[in-house]
């Protein structure tokens, strides 16, 4: 009984160019039909949408393209009485969305249209006994909130509001025999956990407490004959994944272990020619979410076309340096 | 289509009372799901009841959902009043058609809160989610606070509760509630098992069954076991599905803790040096399965049973991945427990090392191989159908004895013969792969 590696084919009439203006097209317009069905469907993580648009934009040089007034108003009106933000007017909040409210302000340089003593309050209340932290106030555990809640406080150079010895116990406690980390303690390594636990350990500066190489080693696993990364063995490659893959090798300095090359035309495989934006794979439907992944992987692969993305916050180098804000690197 | 705002209203009103009325008249529905219809058929409710599946028409969908969206965030933001009713109707047809939308479980925790909805009632409603969204991550953490809810509901710290009135009443009463928590575990085991299926390496539905053995499950040792046979089968007909091997992994560890701990305690209830020979101990007459006086000494034959089983799927399906990771985590765990076993009995009784048939201490020689095969087979070999090991029979009628227990070296001769077969040029990738791991990883 033979198998077949469960990976994609590129075909030979794929897109091998970056189409760099097609996809800051599709970004702009992309906002526009609100009343569209999808639109609704995806409400529940409007933040963290915006967050993606911006923040490509950004890495692209177009951010001016994006009605600022608009989405800082938006933000303002998503914070509660107890600090958090939530995803959209209406909605609860959750640490994930005020990550991803921080991170638009930074770009826009303006945290302060916030209350930013109540987001330091919200994110310190989240953390528990056993140092790990709850995605909001009804207790749900997850090394992803681990790192939200202190990429939040980096950016708002406030790291000290918590107890970051617990918080890096916890995480530690999360790793496994392979040298990944899983969303808790026992939990499978995944590759969006393993990018939740590295950046984690790079914002407190524990990276010394990964084992890089044997690390490296799973993350490199990853790589299909396609050149696209999976998340998990035997699954099929993913251009998210390939972000979470490759900013994970990145932080560990094991990022010349893959074949950049080859990763680099999947990824440029997963543009739609027509309507702009990248999708999973080749020939899917293009997103946000994909988009921004697709090109800040290909500034990890070090186009020159596209400014430099920091691999821990996944936001332009230059607005981390602004803030001076630079996070543990291993080399 | 020019419906007005007014007939969009009427219409889906009547949507989702047709859809809470389904579930009155039929408490069996076991799946959801959309019936491509991209017209409506006039005089007919969009919403169908199949046996026990619930369909909606996906014509109504782009009507439905924005309605009861915008309605349940009206009444969040506090601009229109709904009742607890309503609520629990609203939140119920939002969630079916998009269970990722976080507030909407958050106001099915706060129903639970006051009283007007079940537990019960509420994981149902998620596992009819899970049948078309078998991922949805918001579904799987609302289950994990309803199941502390419920736990809480079940077991209020009885112990602290001292009113020696209760008499058999508090008795019978605790012995309900322990049976509800107990089938709602059961149940869940379940719905992971459903969702698993729908989707492979299901990440969630697998993390979420580790988080209820960790949470919930009462005699661990047991339901340990139950699960390591339960799932037996299934990864043996998913060799892909690496998350259903990891959950393997898991169990094994927990139940090598389990012992151990178990060991401790005899250890420490005789006082005796759990080194010596057995005939030494209080219940010892030396003739005893080993595994029912001291379940700690079955901890070798689980590994070797795992290790089977990895060998026979690796040679029936080759070039998968999932089972080449297997059997790395597995030699690694037998590996490590092998190590520290043997460091164990060294620092305590050196001398009684290579007689100790408990500990396997034949078995831990420094060179990490096995010595004393005959030994283990006649102390450490339980009955294999307790162990559920079905395979394992089969294959064993047809080799003969088990062969040796796993190291280093029948590891390396297993690879060799992988590689002299040319079949798969992936077997042999992975072949490759896992000899370079042993020799970097394990053998320094
Ligand atoms: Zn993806």
């Amino acid at each position: 009984m033979g198998t077949q590696v469960k990976d994609v084919i590129i075909k030979p009439d794929a897109p091998t160019t970056l189409l760099l203006d097609k996809h800051a097209d599709y970004i702009a317009a992309y906002g526009s039909k609100k009343d569209d069905y999808e639109y609704t469907l995806s409400e529940y993580l409007r933040m963290s949408g915006i967050y993606w648009g911006l923040t490509v934009m950004d890495l692209m040089g177009q951010l001016g393209r994006m009605n600022r007034d608009e989405i800082i108003e938006f933000i303002k009106s998503c914070q509660h009485e107890c600090g958090g933000i939530s995803a959209s007017i209406g909605h609860d909040p959750h640490l994930l969305y005020t990550l991803s409210a921080v991170q638009i302000l930074t770009l826009y340089d303006c945290v302060n249209v916030i209350d930013v003593d109540k987001v330091v309050e919200y994110v310190r209340a989240l953390q528990q006994e056993d140092g790990s932290f709850a995605g909001d106030k009804w207790g749900e555990i997850d090394t992803r909130f681990s790192f939200c809640a202190v990429a939040t406080l980096a950016l708002l150079g406030r790291l000290d509001a918590i107890n970051v010895d617990k918080a890096v116990e916890f995480v530690l406690s999360c790793m496994n025999f392979d040298g990944g980390f899983g969303c808790r303690p026992g939990s499978e390594s995944h590759a969006g956990q393993i990018y939740c636990c590295t950046g984690f350990l790079s914002v407190t500066g524990q990276l010394h407490q990964v084992n890089a190489d044997l690390l490296g080693w799973w993350l490199c696993e990853r790589q299909l004959p396609s050149g696209g990364l999976n998340g998990r063995p035997e699954k099929l490659p993913d251009v998210c994944y390939s972000w979470w893959v490759l900013a994970s090798l990145k932080i560990i300095g094991r990022i010349h272990w893959i074949d950049k090359m080859k990763l680099r035309m999947f990824i440029l495989a997963c543009q739609d020619e027509e309507t702009g934006g990248f999708a999973d794979r080749p020939g899917d439907m293009v997103d946000p979410f994909h988009t921004l992944f697709g090109v800040a992987g290909l500034s990890l692969l070090g186009d020159e076309q596209i400014k430099a993305v920091n691999p821990v916050f996944c936001m332009p180098e230059d607005v981390l340096q602004r803030i001076g804000l630079q996070p543990e690197l291993l080399s | 289509m020019a419906e007005s705002e007014e007939e969009v209203d009427v219409l889906v009103q009547r949507v989702v009372k047709d859809i809470n009325n389904a579930f009155k008249r039929n408490p069996n529905i076991d799946e959801i799901g959309l019936i491509p219809c991209p017209e409506a058929r006039y005089n007919r409710s969009p919403i169908v009841l199949v046996e026990n599946k619930l369909g909606v028409e996906s014509w109504c969908v782009k009507f439905l959902l924005p309605y009861v969206h915008n309605k349940l965030l009206l009444y969040r933001q506090r601009k229109q009043w709904l009742d607890r009713e309503a609520l629990v109707d609203i939140t119920c047809t939002l969630l079916l058609l998009n269970p990722d939308f976080t507030t909407a479980w958050n106001v099915r925790k706060e129903l639970l809160q006051c009283g007007v909805l079940s537990p019960e009632k509420d994981l149902y409603l998620g596992k009819l989610a899970l049948t078309k969204y078998p991922k949805s991550p918001e579904t799987w953490i609302h289950r994990r606070w309803v199941l502390q809810w419920l736990q809480k509901e079940c077991c209020p710290h009885w112990a602290e509760r001292k009113e020696p009135t209760e008499g058999t009443h508090g008795n019978a009463e605790r012995t309900h509630q322990n049976e509800r928590l107990q089938r709602a575990v059961q149940d869940e085991m379940r719905v992971c098992a459903d969702a698993a299926g729908r989707y492979p390496s299901n990440y969630n539905a697998w993390s979420h069954r580790i988080w209820v053995l960790q949470n919930m499950a009462q005699d661990s040792l047991k339901v340990l076991h139950d699960e390591l046979s339960s799932t037996r089968l299934w990864v043996s007909m998913h060799v892909s599905d690496h998350s259903g091997f990891h959950y393997r992994q898991f169990l094994l560890n927990a139940l090598v803790k389990e012992l151990s701990v178990a060991r401790e305690r005899v250890t420490h209830l005789s006082g005796s040096d759990p080194h010596r020979p057995r005939q030494q101990q209080p219940n010892g007459d030396g003739t005893a399965s080993p595994t029912e006086d001291h379940p700690w000494a079955a901890i070798p034959q689980l590994f070797h049973e795992e290790m089977e089983l990895c060998t026979d799927l690796i040679e029936s399906y080759p070039g998968h991945e999932t089972l080449w990771c297997h059997r790395r985590h597995v030699f690694y765990l037998w590996h490590h427990w092998k190590r520290e076993n043997a460091q164990g009995s060294a620092r305590l009784t050196p001398s009684v090392n290579h007689t100790d048939p408990l500990l396997g201490g034949a078995l831990v020689s420094p060179a990490g191989e096995a010595k004393n095969i005959q030994a283990m087979d006649v102390d450490c070999t339980p009955d294999a159908s307790k162990n559920g090991g079905y395979t394992q029979d089969t294959k064993r009628l047809k080799r003969g004895p088990l062969p040796p227990y796993p190291g280093l070296s029948s590891e390396h001769s297993f690879i060799s013969r992988i590689l002299d077969d040319r079949r798969s040029p992936e077997q042999i990738r992975f072949a490759a792969a896992y000899k370079k791991w042993l020799d970097t990883v394990v053998g320094q």
